[in-house]
C-alpha cells in the first residue's frame, strides 16, 4: 500500500492524492462510477468535454479499433454547460478530489459565456482548456496549432477565468515548444500534453472513409512512444508543470511521462479496457519508489532528463 | 443520462469449455460467478480476447445463458478478435467486462410482462432469445423465428433445434429450413397481450419496426452497435432516438422499436 504522502502531488493550483487523472472523453456520469471505491487510485478527473451549447456529436461510425489503439471521431457530444452545471456537477462533486471541466475552445465569445457560467457557481476548481478545437472566427484550424492563436485562446480564457487554468495541447501543432511558451506566457497553470493524433481508416468494403469526417484521433497505446516524445519536448521548452497524456496504459508507462518530466499522468483509451488501471499505476509506482529508493513520485519528475 | 442497472466489472475470468456449431460460429462458456448471477437476458459483456493491448477493445457479446457460475456466450467470427475467443481452450484466462446495460426485463422499468413473447432472431442474436425463453418459460413463449445465411449454417442449425424446440427456421438460400427470413415466421398481425423480442443484423430488426408500424411499442430489439468501452463513457455506440443520442451500452441495449429513429440510423 502506498501512503497519501508519497504519492502526492501538487500541480497547477490542484492538491492530488496521487498522480493519476481520467482523461477527459472516458469517465461517464454513471453514479455509480463516481463512488471511491470505483475511482481507488484516481487524484482528479476531468469532465467530458463542456461546450456553451449542446452538441449532438457525429454521426456515422464513431469508433475503430487499430492495432494497439483506437480512432474516435464522437463530435464533443455533450448538453451544454448548463447541462453539466444543473444534471451532472452534484455527482463530479460527490467524487471528493479534484476535478477539472474540460472546455471546449469556441469562438471567443462564446468562451467568455461558457466560463462565466462556471465562475458563477463556487468550488469548481479547475479549467482544462481544449484547444484542439477549430478557430472558427480564424482560419478554422485548430486553436492549439500555431504559438499565435494558442495564445490567444488562452489569454482569451485567463481573463475570465480566476481558478486554475491547465491547457490541453493539440499534438498535430507543428510548433509544440511554441505553443506550450505561449500558452506559460499567458498564464495557463499548467500543460496537458497531449490530446489524440489526427488519423483515420478506409472501409475497404464499402470502399470509402469510416468517418464521416474522414479524419479521428488516434488513441491507446499505439500513441504512447509519439506523446512521451511530446512531452519531453516540451518539459524542455517550459518551467510549467507538464501533465504526460497519451497511451498510457500502465504503471512503466507512467513513471516513464514522469521521468521524462511530467507531474501528472492522464489516463484515458486504456480505462475502456481496465477499470482497475489507477490502483494498478498507484501500486507499481509505490514499488519502484522503494526498489529506488526515492521518497515520493514527484521526486521521479525529470529525473531522466539528468546526465 | 444515467443507466438503470449498476455499473459493470472487469474479470479475469476462465473459460469453461466451448462448442463449435460451424460456420466459424460457436457457444464459449465463462467462469465467472459475479456475472452469471447478475446478467438478465439481453445484458451483454465486454470480452477481451488478446493481451500486450492488441486486439485493444473488448468484444460485445450477448449473454445466452448462465448456470451454476458459468455464463454462455455465442460467437461468430468475423475477425481477429473473435478468431483470437475460438482459440480459447477450457482453463485459458479471459478479461470480461459485465455485466452490461439493460435487457429485456429491466428496460421495461415498471411495465408489466406481457402475456405472450415472440422471439425473432437473426444468426447469433438467438443469444439474448434463448436467455430471455428460460426466464421467460416456454409457457410464455408463443413461437421462436430464427433465421440463418444459410449454406454452412447447419451445425448452427441443429443448435438452434435443440434449443428451442418447434423454433420456425429460415435461410436466405433456402438450403436450412425454410427459405426466407425471421420475420416470414411472424404473424401478419401482432396479437393483444403479445410483445416481439428481437435481435439480430440490423437490417432485420429495421425490417420488423417496418411490418408492424403501429405496433413497435411492443417490439422490443436489441440492438448491437460499434462500442469501445461498455461503460457509458466513450459515447462511440450512440444511436439516434426520440430522446436524442442514446447509448447502446447502457442506455440499451434493450430498446423498444418505437424508440428508435430507424431512417436516422445507419448501418
Amino acid at each position: 500500500m502506498s501512503s497519501r504522502t508519497e504519492m502526492h502531488v501538487s500541480i497547477g493550483g490542484l492538491n492530488l492524492e496521487s498522480p493519476v487523472i481520467i482523461a477527459s472523453g472516458v469517465w461517464p456520469y454513471e453514479a455509480e462510477l463516481w463512488s471511491p471505491e470505483r475511482l481507488e487510485g484516481v487524484g482528479a478527473l476531468c469532465t467530458k468535454a463542456v461546450s456553451l451549447n449542446g452538441r449532438a456529436g457525429n454521426k456515422g461510425v464513431r469508433v475503430w479499433e487499430t492495432p494497439c489503439g483506437m480512432l474516435n471521431s464522437i463530435g464533443l457530444q455533450n448538453g451544454g454547460v448548463r447541462s453539466f452545471l444543473d444534471d451532472y456537477l452534484p455527482l463530479v462533486r460527490g467524487a471528493y478530489r479534484p476535478f477539472l471541466v474540460n472546455l471546449v475552445m469556441e469562438s471567443e465569445r462564446e468562451v467568455r459565456e461558457s466560463i462565466a457560467a462556471l465562475a458563477e457557481i463556487p468550488g469548481i476548481p479547475a479549467i482544462e482548456l481544449n484547444i484542439s478545437c477549430p478557430n472558427v472566427d480564424g482560419d478554422g484550424m485548430a486553436w492549439g496549432i500555431s504559438a499565435e492563436s494558442a495564445a490567444k485562446a488562452v489569454r482569451i480564457a485567463r481573463s475570465e477565468w480566476k481558478g486554475a487554468l491547465w491547457v490541453k495541447l493539440t499534438p498535430q501543432s507543428p510548433d509544440l515548444a511554441g505553443v506550450a511558451k505561449a500558452a506559460e506566457a499567458e498564464g495557463a497553470d499548467a500543460l496537458v500534453c497531449g490530446n489524440t493524433w489526427l488519423g483515420m481508416a478506409m472501409d475497404i468494403k464499402k470502399k470509402r472513409p469510416v468517418f464521416q469526417r474522414v479524419v479521428a484521433g488516434l488513441s491507446g497505446p499505439a500513441v504512447f512512444p509519439l506523446a512521451l516524445r511530446t512531452v519531453w519536448q516540451v518539459c524542455g521548452a517550459v518551467k510549467l508543470p507538464v501533465i504526460g497524456c497519451g497511451g498510457v496504459a500502465s504503471w512503466e508507462d507512467a513513471t516513464a511521462m514522469l521521468l521524462a518530466g511530467a507531474s501528472a499522468v492522464e489516463v484515458g483509451s486504456a480505462l475502456f479496457t481496465d477499470f482497475d488501471l489507477p490502483r494498478k499505476i498507484v501500486a507499481g509506482l509505490s514499488t519502484y519508489l522503494a526498489e529506488q529508493k526515492i521518497d515520493t513520485v514527484s521526486g521521479l519528475t525529470g529525473l531522466g532528463r539528468h546526465e | 443520462m444515467t443507466c438503470g442497472g449498476s455499473a459493470p466489472r472487469d474479470y479475469e475470468a476462465k473459460v469453461a469449455g466451448g462448442r463449435a456449431l460451424g460456420d466459424g460460429s460457436g457457444l464459449l462458456a465463462v467462469e465467472c460467478e459475479d456475472i452469471a448471477s447478475a446478467a438478465e437476458p439481453g445484458q451483454f459483456v465486454m470480452v477481451r480476447p488478446g493481451s500486450c493491448g492488441d486486439p485493444f477493445l473488448g468484444r460485445p457479446l450477448a449473454v445466452a445463458a448462465t448456470s451454476g457460475g458459468i455464463f454462455k456466450m455465442l460467437y461468430r467470427v468475423v475477425g481477429r478478435g473473435t478468431e483470437l475467443l475460438v482459440s480459447k481452450r477450457q482453463g485459458d484466462s479471459l478479461v470480461v467486462r459485465g455485466p452490461i446495460g439493460r435487457g429485456f426485463f429491466s428496460s421495461r422499468g415498471d411495465m408489466p410482462l406481457p402475456k405472450k413473447v415472440l422471439l425473432a432472431g437473426g444468426s447469433v442474436g438467438a443469444a439474448p432469445l434463448l436467455f430471455a425463453a428460460r426466464r421467460l418459460g416456454m409457457a410464455k413463449v408463443a413461437g421462436v423465428s430464427m433465421g440463418v445465411s444459410g449454406r454452412g449454417w447447419e451445425g448452427f442449425a441443429e443448435w438452434l433445434k435443440e434449443s428451442f424446440p418447434g423454433v420456425a427456421l429460415f435461410s436466405d438460400d433456402g438450403s436450412v429450413g425454410t427459405k426466407g427470413t425471421a420475420l416470414d415466421g411472424l404473424p401478419c398481425q401482432l396479437p393483444a397481450d403479445t410483445e416481439i423480442w428481437a435481435c439480430g443484423p440490423q437490417g432485420m430488426l429495421r425490417a420488423l419496426a417496418a411490418k408492424y408500424p403501429e405496433d413497435r411499442a411492443r417490439i422490443r430489439v436489441a440492438l448491437e452497435s460499434r462500442m469501445a468501452c461498455g461503460m457509458g463513457g466513450c459515447l462511440g455506440c450512440v444511436i439516434p432516438t426520440a430522446r436524442g443520442n442514446r447509448r447502446v451500452c447502457v442506455d440499451g441495449p434493450v430498446f423498444t422499436a418505437e424508440e428508435v429513429l430507424w431512417n436516422e440510423f445507419a448501418d
